[in-house]
């Protein structure tokens, strides 16, 4: 076989610390496209009509690539337990080789033992060399969950208006171009103290609003069409639990399903594949906390969360905490989910008002 | 006391068994009428507006079988199984994983059910306990179990015969691909197998199509290649040399494993039902669309919700056979 170039799935902006596993391991890596309404639109042509829209969106990241040259791609199965993400990689495959594209597709399941022996096959790295390279990756990965967190903090309350996501968007790009591992210690206290010399109003009185759902659909700005960003510049704080991090402590320690289940029992006696119990658990959650309203974030049709959205909705009219479920598709218009948003953000005011009212 | 039995989805997955199975425990069984266009509406009404066509369809049913307040109450329970997975350690779909919590939110009749979940637990336990929570003792239960059984085995050895006299027919053979519950639900699938017989063709549900020994080949594909992912099974490349993934659910080993033996016989065309929003469908239809191509048969994909109209259906049908001749 030729050399193999590689390109794999994007997932926001983690794609970045997928990127260094790669580039760690001596292999050639053309990243995939950013998600645009046109890579969008590209994938969704190619995909079967029913399929879910992550599918469709990481189809149509890996085209640009394709065309540049690459000719491997990575694919993880079963992320997701019960759902039909276990098979994105089997009709990627099947249709980028009925498109004409002559690639090799590596389809591996997410278990450490499956992980090793695909990366192993195809860089023929020793087992040090691919847990430097691991090493590395978590490093970065957790630098980027980090300083999504800490955005979503001074978004709400800087002062100068833009400049968390402008020094978002810059250490993005640092992150991205750092190759050697030893300097990733001082890039990341230059990262840090750049955020925390952003000056902000202290003591504001913030309403908060939590992220729930899908994994990818949550995760990835670009396909929820930043909803972070605009939640934060209206000022409002939000939250999200759901990142790479907290997916893989679920693998690693498998009593969180059991503390899930055992709070969610009354809505829920069942696995239903996906993170459709999170969700639930979440919710309940985040009412504790006293949040002031809750987004759930899906893609059309994915069927742990539609299972569980019944659910949602009924714990929403128990609590009456305001609630937003917002399916994401290809036709779905940026215009329409702003309308939504606006609307939503002024239902979540109104509620925080009113909870104080009624508190004095 | 009366169990009723939502005539829709899961029922389908065992028809006869369980009113045999709850008739034969003392109780009266009430089950809920074909499915008609009042159904639909009230499933449609009351389900979550991206779940799919079926099940709305099983909701509408459920909501058939409750009662408003002042009225008097149709049966004590509703029986809602919760299907987990079977015997050859293959899954449900996971919408079924969710059904009996998903009914209570809409029906105030108390929901009788149970986990099927046949990797942890053999389906006859699992009864006993069921049996056990309506108070009934071992010997009752397992007199039940085996009549309901044998029930079972009746109709499959009926459709077993029907299915050699059907291959044997002179009119074009068409096979009908879908899960039980839209083939035999007439009115879900807009009397397909009716308007097929009108135009002259002999139409074969793939439920209808014998699979030797099921069990074992199932059992043997699930133990090879693993649908639970044990580590050491040889999974990475192993899709492409069979042409399809190994399925974890049920019904598409089941699908593709008599899609196998119904190629042994000479068919004329092939339709595949999915009913709008099935996610398990859009996996498995682009394997089947494959297979079928492969060995040159006419392929027919429709898909059917609550709008689909019966004349639109007319027109593709006679298209379709129009083009096999």
């Amino acid at each position: 076989m030729e050399k193999p170039i590689i390109t794999f799935a994007r997932w926001g902006n983690y794609t970045i610390a997928f990127k260094t596993i790669f580039e760690q391991l001596g292999l050639e890596v053309i990243p995939p496209e950013k998600t645009t309404s046109q890579a969008i639109a590209e994938g969704a042509k190619l995909s079967p009509e029913m399929y879910c829209f992550p599918m469709k969106v990481t189809l149509g990241n890996y085209l640009p690539a394709l065309k540049k040259g690459a000719n491997t791609i990575f694919m993880v199965q079963n992320v997701g337990g019960s759902c039909r993400q276990r098979y994105y990689g089997a009709i990627q495959e099947k249709v980028l080789k009925e498109a004409g594209h002559d690639i090799a597709f590596l389809d591996f399941r997410a278990t450490p033992k499956d992980i090793y022996s695909t990366i192993k096959k195809i860089s023929g790295a020793s087992l040090l060399q691919i847990l430097k390279a691991g090493r590395f990756f978590f490093k970065k990965l957790h630098l980027i969950e980090k300083i999504e967190k800490l955005a979503q903090f001074y978004r709400p309350r800087e002062i100068e208006k833009g400049i968390t996501d402008k020094i978002l968007q810059e250490s993005f790009l640092k992150l991205d171009e750092l190759k050697t591992e030893k300097d990733f210690q001082k890039l990341k206290k230059e990262i840090l103290k750049r955020f925390s010399g952003i000056k902000i109003e202290e003591g504001k009185d913030l309403p908060k609003v939590a992220l729930v759902g899908e994994i990818y659909t949550v995760c990835d700005p670009t396909i929820n069409f930043e909803v972070e960003r605009k939640l934060g510049l209206e000022g409002i704080e939000v939250y999200r639990q759901m990142d790479i991090t907290y997916h893989l402590k679920k693998l690693i320690f498998p009593w969180k399903d059991w503390i899930i289940q055992r709070k969610i029992n009354p809505y829920l006696k069942s696995t239903v594949g996906g993170h459709g119990r999170d969700a639930i658990y979440e919710m309940l959650h985040y009412i504790e906390e006293d949040f002031d309203g809750i987004i759930h974030l899906l893609p059309f049709q994915c069927m742990p969360e539609i299972t569980v959205r019944p659910i949602l909705e009924k714990i929403h009219r128990e609590s009456r905490i305001p609630f937003l479920s917002i399916s994401l598709d290809e036709q779905t218009a940026e215009a329409g989910i702003d309308t939504r948003l606006e609307a939503f953000m002024d239902v979540v005011r109104g509620y925080r008002q009113n909870k104080k009212i009624i508190k004095n | 006391m009366t169990i009723g039995i939502p005539r829709a989805l899961v029922y389908w997955k065992r028809p006869h068994f369980w009113e045999t199975f709850f008739e034969e425990l003392g109780f009266k069984v009430l089950l809920s009428p074909s499915t008609n266009k009042e159904i639909v509406e009230m499933g449609v009404k009351v389900a979550d507006p991206e779940t799919c066509f079926s099940n709305k369809v099983y909701f509408g049913h459920l909501i058939w079988l409750d009662y408003s307040p002042p009225a008097v109450p149709k049966c004590d329970f509703i029986f809602v199984p919760r299907l987990k997975a079977t015997e050859e350690k293959l899954e449900y779909c996971p919408k079924f994983f969710g059904l009996p919590d998903l009914g209570k939110i809409l029906v105030k009749t108390p929901i009788l059910t149970e986990n099927f979940d046949e990797r942890k637990e053999k389906f006859e336990k699992t009864l006993k306990r069921l049996g056990g929570k309506l108070n009934k003792n071992r010997g009752e239960i397992k007199k039940a179990q085996e009549l309901a059984f044998l029930k079972e085995k009746e109709f499959k050895k009926k459709e077993k015969q029907e299915f050699s006299l059907k291959i044997q027919s002179k009119k074009p053979k068409i096979v009908l691909i879908s899960h039980p519950y839209n083939l035999y639900d007439d009115y879900v699938n807009l009397r397909m197998k009716e308007k097929l017989e009108k135009l002259g063709a002999q139409p074969i549900f793939i439920d209808e199509v014998p699979i030797k020994t099921q069990t074992s080949s199932l059992k043997y594909r699930a133990s090879t290649y693993g649908s639970e992912g044990k580590e050491g099974d040889k999974v990475l490349f192993a899709p492409q040399k069979l042409g399809w993934p190994k399925f974890h659910w049920e019904f598409g080993e089941e699908i593709m494993e008599r899609i196998k033996e119904v190629l042994k016989h000479d068919i004329t065309g092939v339709i595949e039902i999915s009913s709008f929003g099935c996610g398990c469908d859009a996996v498995i239809k682009e394997f089947v669309e494959k297979t079928f191509k492969q060995n040159k048969i006419p392929f027919l994909y429709l898909m059917i919700d609550e709008q689909a109209g019966e004349a639109g259906i007319q027109t593709r049908l006679e298209a379709f056979l129009d083009t096999l001749s």
